[in-house]
Formats: C-alpha cells, structure tokens, sequence
C-alpha cells in the first residue's frame, strides 16, 4: 500500500480548512520516546494528516564550537567524541583530518589502516545501534536485543584497543597513540565471522516481516530535489537514489584501496532508508576484512611538534560519518587555539529535510520518519 | 567543470566585487563583496554548484565573513567563497532560495554571530531560547547578563515585555532588570556591543 491510498479520502469527501476537520497544533516532544533525545517536533495537523512540521532544537545546546576556540588543538579531541556519541571514533577521524590537512602533516601507512579498521567498526556499531531502536520505534522489540547483542562485541573490541566503551578519544594528530594489542586481530576476525552470520537472523526478524514492510514503504519520502537541495547526506541521500558517498566519490585516507559497494534505493521512503543502512553493515565488515588483512606493521605516529600551531590558514574537510557527511571547518591564526571551529554535523542538515518528508503523512509515521533519519541530538545542538 | 574554468568564468562576470581567486587542491578560493553575495552564489549556483556543504560566519574583528563551501554531485570540483560584511551592521542576502539547506545555517549563523540575512523566510534564533541576549560566537561577547530562566514554549515574547517593563520576569530573580531590559526589547541590539 503506498502513501497515496491509504491517506484518500472516501469518495464525495473533501477536506476543507475548518469544516470536516479541524487543523490543529501538536506537540511531539520535547520528552518523547521515540525522538532519541530531546527534541520537539510541532505537528500541524488536519485530523490525521500531517500539514506541516517545525522543529525546535538547541536543548542539548552547549557551544561546542566556542568550547573549542578556548581550547588547544589536542584538548579538542574529547570534545569532538561527545558529537555524535555514537560514532565518537568517526568524530575524532573528521577533526584530526582536517587539522592534519591545516598542518600538511600525513599520517603513517598503519595508522591510517588502523582508523579504517576502527571507523568502519564504528559504522557497523551505529548502524547497530540505529536498526535497533528503530526496531523499538515501530514496535518490534525483539531486534533491539539482537542488534545490542552484537553492538556489545564492538564495544569489548573498542575496550580493548583504547580502554573506553563510548567516548574513546583515540585519534591523534598525525596518527595514533598506540597499536592494537596482541589479542585484537583474533577478536576481530571471530567477531566478523560471527557477526556475518547474524545478518540473515536481523532479516528474518525485521527485513522479511511483511508488517515491518507495510509499515515503512512509501512512507516519508524525499525527493532527489529535496535531498539535494537540503544538503543531505549519508543514507538519507542515498536512499534517495543518489549513489554518493565520500568514500568512493572524494576518496580520503586509504578508502581507494578497498572494494565495497555503495547500496541506494530508488524511491526515497523509509525502506530504503532502512535498507541502504542493512547493507552497509556488510560492506562495512567487507573493508574490515580487507584492511586486517592488508595491514602493514610499522610507525603509528607521524613527527608532530609538541605543542600544535599550524601556520595561518583555513580548511573545510568532510569525512563520511555514519549519518552522512561530517565537516570540519577550522580557521587558524598562527597560534595553538583555532580561531574559528565550525563543524558542519550531517543530522542536523538531514534533520532540516524533515518537514518536506512529513507533509502529508499520517501522525502515526511520523516516527518512522523520525527515525529514518537517525538523529544523534548531541551533534544536532552542538 | 574544471576549477580553473570556475575562477575564470567568476572572474570575468564580477570583476572587482570578487577579489583573491585562487585554485588549490581542487578547490576555488574566492572572496567577494558581501553586497553582492547572491549574485555570485546563483552565478555559481548556475554553473551547478548544487550541493551546499556548509554556510558558516566567520568574526574578525573588523569585519564578519560568510563562508559558502560549495561543490557538486556531477563534477570533482569544489568552491570555497568568502563574502564579507561590515562589523556595524553585518548583513548579507540569504541564499535560502538557492540551496534550502541554508535556511538553518544562516538561522545559526544569526543565532550564534548575529549576522542578518536579508530575505530570510524565517530569520529566528535556533540553538539558543529565543530571549537570549548576544550572540556567543562573537569575539566580544562577554556572559554577564546571563540567560536566567528558560521558557520553553515559546513564552519569549511575554518574558520579554516583563522585562521591557522594568519587571524581573517570574522566577528570574537574580537577573539585573537593566541589562535584560536592553537586550530583550530588540533581539537586534541584543548583540555585545
């Protein structure tokens, strides 16, 4: 059923302003279960239909980016962790990236395989972390404990490497502070080896089940227009047909050495966003793979000078994070506080598309929306 | 498109108002008058720059920048534009009609910088409560007047006629009735100066 039909009206019915329905203000949020932090969506209803959407933001706000130009370039880094929590090491590769690039320092051969390694473990664990509260969203519990289950196995693997379980802090300038220990590799080969096997199981559960799939398809869609025009990116780009993604399109670090493919949909609905995530994970575990396997021995710390000053100059670098394409902009005076710290968070330009995704749906979806975007409020109110 | 094909066809379009074009690593470096932003961005816009990466404000000292930074899905290269705006009364044209995206980028860079947008559809505060007074990101901005009381549904306009009379706003009690006066009045003079 797609998202036509089932909001028709009976025949000889018409919607008129303030006759057969009344348009209507809701608030959805600021405390909501289904908003993944505080946010407050005003719904403009007409019945059941949604006429419009504002969202209010700016609860979780702390300044982030003046934080940082009180901060040196080093102190910055376990700031940056507590953007998008749930990809601290995505955040922490975005940062060090672009001040790698101010500095024209370039990072040795295996620390630039350990950061793949760590970042598409990361993207394997958001996306996790994603499938399963969005399981929650529309009511299938049972995927939310599969999905932690496995995202549980990351974060030992994490542990084991840096010591932290959430904000890891482990990029450096110019490389990493240290190599992977001993027991590492096995670790990571059984996790992948398992963690192929459960890919079926998250299918049979959500993918396959027809009332998962009534539920989410030609719902919410955004066109490639709009998806463009509102800057998106990651799998909210792609499911809108666009096969774009930074790794392939603006190769950084080492990602021109491996094979993947970059999965899209068509349409533009919260399936596809859905499935463009699903297969990800596999080609996220794919690159894995290849980067143990490749891995070089040698230094893991390019020479940096104690105390960071890069010379005068601006930079806009952009990685491709798990919700999309993650900027840092960072303008430099010469001394060891940046001058200006911007970053440009991919939720928070995916999250601006939302009302042209609700108009026009049901209350009841605007939590599948909702979801399909995969918000991270930290990093939208910076 | 080439980058160098950008700078050139720039160049010859706008002639003084687009001053430092250069091409490094792909990208064009540009800075223009922030008088005649628009025209540069649609220009650009034209030549299919349709992905607008990132819109940030930028505070000199002496003057303010918007940074546009630009790029497109068809072709490699990649815009990094520079449009700056006296520091009395910085104000440039909103691009919001180009690229959608930057109707919250310029709402953020008004919050956060206090840089107006002319043309605007819906030029509010968006991190910050909209009765805070100042813009943060401002070199000079000092947090004296501390932000109080927040009030979360949109009750701004009638904390802000409290204070405009004289009147500390329920609850608000340590807040000076002066400084909360001058800033929530106007949301426009509520910048540090």
């Amino acid at each position: 059923m797609d998202a036509q039909a089932a909001t028709a009206l009976p025949q000889g019915i018409e919607f008129e302003r303030g006759e057969t329905a009344e348009e209507m203000y809701v608030n959805m949020g600021p405390q909501h279960p289904s908003t993944h932090g505080v946010l407050r969506l005003l719904l403009k209803l007409d019945g059941e239909l949604i006429k419009d959407c504002i969202p209010y933001i700016g609860y979780l706000h702390r300044c982030h980016e003046k934080i940082g130009e009180n901060r040196n370039y080093i102190q910055i880094i376990p700031y940056t962790d507590r953007l998008d929590y749930l990809a601290s090491m995505y955040n922490n590769w975005s940062y060090v990236k672009a001040v790698e690039a101010l500095m024209g320092v370039k990072p040795p051969e295996r620390a630039e395989y350990m950061r793949v390694i760590l970042g598409e473990l990361q993207r394997i664990a958001s996306h996790l972390i994603w499938m399963g509260t969005f399981g929650l969203d529309i009511g299938n519990f049972t995927i939310f404990m599969y999905c932690f289950r496995e995202r549980e196995m990351i974060l030992d693997l994490f542990e084991s490497v840096s010591g932290q379980r959430l904000n890891y802090a482990f990029f450096r300038i110019g490389g990493m502070p240290m190599d992977f220990p001993e027991t590492f590799y096995n670790d990571a080969d059984g996790f992948l080896e398992w963690f192929k096997g459960r890919l079926p199981e998250y299918d049979r559960v959500m993918t396959d089940n027809i009332i998962f799939q009534r539920r989410v398809q030609g719902v919410g869609i955004l066109s490639e227009e709009d998806a463009v025009g509102y800057a998106c990116s990651g799998p909210v780009l792609r499911g809108s047909g666009i096969r774009w993604d930074l790794r392939k399109n603006d190769p950084y670090g080492i990602y021109d050495r491996f094979e993947f493919d970059v999965p899209a949909g068509d349409r533009g609905d919260v399936w596809d966003r859905y499935m463009v995530r699903r297969l990800e994970m596999e080609e996220s575990a794919r690159i894995v793979e290849q980067a143990l396997a490749q891995i070089p021995p040698g230094e893991i710390m390019a020479k940096v000078p104690k105390t960071i000053k890069p010379p005068a100059g601006q930079v806009y670098s952009r990685v491709e994070s798990p919700r999309g394409e993650l900027g840092h902009f960072i303008i430099s005076d010469g001394t060891p506080n940046p001058y200006r710290y911007r970053v440009r968070s991919p939720a928070y330009v995916n999250l601006s598309a939302l009302p042209a995704m609700l108009k026009g749906c049901l209350v009841a979806d605007a939590v599948a929306v909702l979801g399909s975007i995969d918000i991270v409020l930290g990093e939208i109110d910076r | 498109m080439k980058a160098e094909e950008v700078l050139e066809k720039i160049k010859g379009q706008f002639g003084d108002a687009v001053r430092e074009g250069e091409v490094r690593d792909g990208t064009v470096y540009l800075t223009a008058d922030g008088a005649r932003n628009f025209e540069v961005c649609r220009a650009l816009h034209a030549m299919g720059f349709e992905y607008l990466n990132c819109l940030s404000g930028v505070d000199w000292k002496d003057r303010f920048e918007v940074v546009y930074d630009l790029s497109s899905l068809r072709f490699p290269a990649k815009v990094h534009l520079r449009a700056t705006t006296p520091h009395d009364d910085p104000r440039v044209r909103s691009v919001a009609s180009l690229w959608a995206t930057a109707n919250w980028h310029e709402r953020e860079a008004w919050d956060l910088l206090g840089i107006r947008f002319d043309g605007h559809p819906d030029l509010r505060r968006i991190l910050l409560p909209e009765d805070w007074v100042g813009h943060p990101l401002r070199k000079d901005y000092t947090d004296e007047g501390r932000y109080v009381q927040f009030t979360p549904y949109g009750e701004a306009k009638k904390a802000a006629s409290h204070a405009a009379h004289g009147e500390a706003k329920p609850g608000a009690g340590a807040k000076p009735a002066a400084q909360a006066g001058a800033g929530q009045g106007e949301p426009a003079a509520g910048a540090a100066e």
